[in-house]
C-alpha cells in the first residue's frame, strides 16, 4: 500500500482500486502547522514571490515528506503552473504520474484516460467501479451535510467546507472518514433540537463562495461575525461528486471543476436558485489565470458579487475585512441608509 | 442633539468632523500613527478616544470608520466604511444617483448609489498602485510636493509597471534619462487614471463624485473628466466625506437608541 499525492480532485476510485492511499496535497500543505514555511522552501529554490502560494506549498509538501511513491499531477483541466511544478519535481526525482480531463468533456476520451491512467497503477477497471459504490456511500453523507446546510441552516459554511473538501482523499481512509461524518450528522441532529440555530440562520444574509478553497478559511468565521453565512461552496461541493450515476466515467465527467467555465456556470446558476442566494464570493488566488474568469462570471450571473484576492495568508488583513464587512452590509440592505 | 462627530481612521490620516446645527467643522487630518499615540488611550477592550485632548464634548454620539476603528472599542459607533462615504456624499452634495470613486491612502473603490443607496462595488485589486500612498511615493522620488505633481497632465512619460514598487524604479531610471519633472509628474497621474478606469468601466457614470485625499489631485480631476465625459463633483473637502457621513451615522444610531 503506497501512498500517492494528488494535486486536485482525480478519480481516486482508481487509486483506492490499486491498493494505495491518495493525499491531497493541497490539504496535506496548509493542514501542516509549518505551512508558512514551506512556501519559503519553494522560493528559496526559485518559484517566483509572484506565483500561486498553492503551487509553492504543494511543492514545500512534497519535499517535506518522504512517504509518497507518486504524485498524480493533472496536466489538464487545472492549470499550467501545475506543469511547471510536475516537471520540477520530476527533475528532483518524484515520480510524476499525469492525468488530463479532456476540456470537452467527451466520453470516449475521458475513459482512455482513466484506463490510462488505471493500468499505471495497477488497478482493475471493474475493481475501481466497486470502490466507487463503497466512496458514493460516503459521499452521500457529505451531501447531506451539504443539505443540512442551505436547507436547514445547521451546518455553517466552515463545516461544510471542511467535509466537502475532504472528499477529495476521503483523508486517505475511507473507513475513518466515514466514521467521522457519521459522528458529525450525529451532532448537527443534535443542534435541530435547539431551534435557536434555525431562527439565526434565517436571518443571516445568504452567501455562494465560487472558485478554489480559500488558502484562509477564516474567511466563512469572519462572514459569520458580519450576519452572513456561506450556503453554497462550488467547488468543494464538486469534489463531493454530488451526481446520480453509477458509471465512473461519467461520473468524472459531470465533475464541472476541470471543464470551460460555461459549464461550472450551469451547475452555478442551478444552485444560485435553488438555495436563493443574495450574493456570491468570488475568491481568487494571487496570481491565478483564474482572476480572469471573474470577467465572465460577473457578465453570466445577474446577483452581486465581491472578488475576493488573496496571497498567502492564514488570516484575513483589513482590506479584505473591510471589503467583505461593506458587501454584507449593502446586501443586508444597509447601504448608506 | 446638538453636537455630532465623526471619525474616519484611514490608513494613512484620521479625520474628525463635527456637524452642528448642519453645519460642520473639520479637525485634521492627523497622521493615523501619530493619532493613535497621542488620541488613543490604549484599553483592554480597545482603546478610548481622548476627547478631551481633541475638544470634543464628553457625551455627544460619535461615529467611527475607517482602517482603525477597531481601536475605537469604547464610546464610538462602529460602521462600515463604505455606508460611510455613500452618507456623507449625500449630506454633502444631495447627489443620491452617483458613482462614487473614492481613492483612498491605500484602496480605491468605485461605489455605486441609486436613490440613496449602494446597489454594488467595485475595489481594487492587492496591490495598492492606484492609491495615495502610491502618489506619495512617486512624489518623494520626484522630488515634488504633492500639489504640485497635481499639476501635470501634459506629455507624459509611459510607466509600464503596474506595482507601485517596480513603477518608483522606472521612474528613477527615467530621471535619469534626463525627461522633465513635468512629464514625470504627468506620467504618474496618467498611470493612477489607467488603474481607476476599470472600476468605473462596469457602472458607466453619468454623474461621478470624486471622493478622498486624491480629489486634490487636478490633473487627474481634469483626466478622469475627460475620458469619462463627465464633469467630477468633488465634494468640499473631498478627504472628510466619511467623517461627514459618520456624523450623519451617528446621528441615525443615537435617534435609534443605541
Amino acid at each position: 500500500m503506497a501512498k500517492i499525492g494528488i494535486t486536485t480532485t482525480v478519480p481516486i476510485e482508481v487509486i483506492y482500486a490499486a491498493g494505495h492511499v491518495p493525499v491531497d496535497l493541497n490539504n496535506a500543505f496548509v493542514a501542516r502547522p509549518d505551512h508558512r514555511e514551506l512556501v519559503e522552501e519553494a522560493e528559496l529554490v526559485g518559484f517566483p514571490r509572484n506565483f500561486c502560494a498553492w503551487i509553492k506549498g504543494i511543492y514545500g509538501a512534497v519535499k517535506r515528506r518522504d512517504d509518497l511513491a507518486a504524485v498524480v499531477a493533472v496536466t489538464q483541466g487545472d492549470c499550467s503552473n501545475t506543469h511547471a511544478l510536475m516537471e520540477t519535481l520530476q527533475m528532483e526525482g518524484v515520480e510524476v504520474i499525469p492525468f488530463a480531463y479532456p476540456y470537452e468533456r467527451n466520453y470516449d476520451l475521458l475513459r482512455v484516460q482513466m484506463e490510462i491512467f488505471a493500468r499505471r497503477l495497477g488497478a482493475e477497471w471493474d475493481e475501481a467501479e466497486g470502490a466507487m459504490q463503497n466512496l458514493d456511500r460516503i459521499r452521500g453523507k457529505a451531501h447531506e451535510i451539504d443539505r443540512l446546510t442551505w436547507k436547514e441552516g445547521l451546518v455553517s459554511g466552515f463545516e461544510n467546507h471542511l467535509y466537502l473538501v475532504s472528499c477529495s482523499d476521503m483523508e486517505g481512509d475511507p473507513e475513518a472518514f466515514e466514521n467521522k461524518l457519521d459522528g458529525f450528522l450525529e451532532e448537527v441532529e443534535a443542534r435541530a433540537g435547539e431551534s435557536a440555530g434555525l431562527e439565526n440562520a434565517g436571518k443571516m444574509v445568504r452567501l455562494g463562495y465560487l472558485g478554489v478553497p480559500p488558502i484562509a478559511p477564516s474567511l466563512y468565521d469572519y462572514l459569520e461575525t458580519l450576519g452572513a453565512s456561506v450556503v453554497y461552496n462550488e467547488t468543494q461541493r464538486q469534489f463531493s461528486l454530488p451526481f446520480d450515476t453509477r458509471d465512473l466515467v461519467e461520473k468524472y465527467r459531470l465533475y464541472s471543476y476541470p471543464y470551460s467555465i460555461f459549464y461550472r456556470l450551469e451547475d452555478i446558476k442551478r444552485e444560485v436558485e435553488r438555495r436563493r442566494l443574495a450574493g456570491l464570493i468570488h475568491y481568487v488566488q494571487s496570481f491565478c489565470f483564474r482572476q480572469v474568469e471573474d470577467i465572465i462570471l460577473r457578465r453570466s450571473l445577474d446577483l452581486p458579487i465581491l472578488t475576493v484576492e488573496l496571497d498567502y495568508s492564514d488570516r484575513l488583513d483589513a482590506r479584505t475585512r473591510m471589503r467583505l464587512e461593506n458587501f454584507v452590509s449593502m446586501l443586508g440592505g444597509r447601504g448608506g441608509g | 442633539m446638538s453636537v455630532l462627530y465623526g471619525v474616519d481612521l484611514g490608513s494613512r490620516y484620521v479625520k474628525v468632523a463635527a456637524e452642528e446645527d448642519g453645519s460642520f467643522h473639520f479637525m485634521g487630518p492627523y497622521d493615523t500613527a501619530g493619532f493613535y499615540r497621542v488620541y488613543v488611550k490604549p484599553d483592554k477592550e480597545g482603546g478610548i478616544l481622548r476627547r478631551d485632548l481633541l475638544g470634543l464634548e464628553g457625551g455627544a454620539p460619535l461615529a467611527a470608520t475607517g482602517y482603525g476603528r477597531a481601536r475605537l472599542g469604547k464610546g464610538a459607533v462602529m460602521v462600515p466604511e463604505l455606508e460611510a462615504i455613500v452618507a456623507g456624499v449625500k449630506a454633502l452634495t444631495g447627489l443620491t444617483d452617483a458613482v462614487i470613486l473614492d481613492v483612498g491612502g491605500q484602496d480605491s473603490k468605485a461605489l455605486l448609489i441609486r436613490e440613496g443607496r449602494m446597489v454594488d462595488f467595485a475595489a481594487n485589486d492587492r496591490c495598492a498602485a492606484s492609491s495615495g500612498r502610491f502618489m506619495e511615493n512617486m512624489s518623494t522620488a520626484l522630488g515634488m510636493s504633492l500639489d504640485e505633481m497635481g499639476r501635470h497632465a501634459e506629455n507624459p512619460v509611459e510607466l509600464s509597471s503596474t506595482c507601485a514598487i517596480f513603477g518608483e524604479t522606472e521612474l528613477v531610471g527615467l530621471m535619469g534619462e534626463g525627461y522633465p519633472p513635468e512629464s514625470l509628474a504627468a506620467g504618474v497621474n496618467h498611470t493612477i487614471l489607467r488603474r481607476l478606469l476599470p472600476l468605473l468601466s462596469r457602472f458607466r457614470p453619468r454623474s461621478l463624485v470624486l471622493t478622498g485625499g486624491v480629489a486634490y489631485n487636478k490633473a487627474l480631476r481634469e483626466l478622469l473628466g475627460e475620458r469619462l465625459g463627465v464633469e467630477p463633483v468633488i465634494p468640499e473637502p473631498p478627504d472628510f466625506v466619511a467623517a461627514v457621513g459618520c456624523c450623519r451615522l451617528a446621528r441615525e444610531h443615537a435617534s435609534k437608541g443605541d
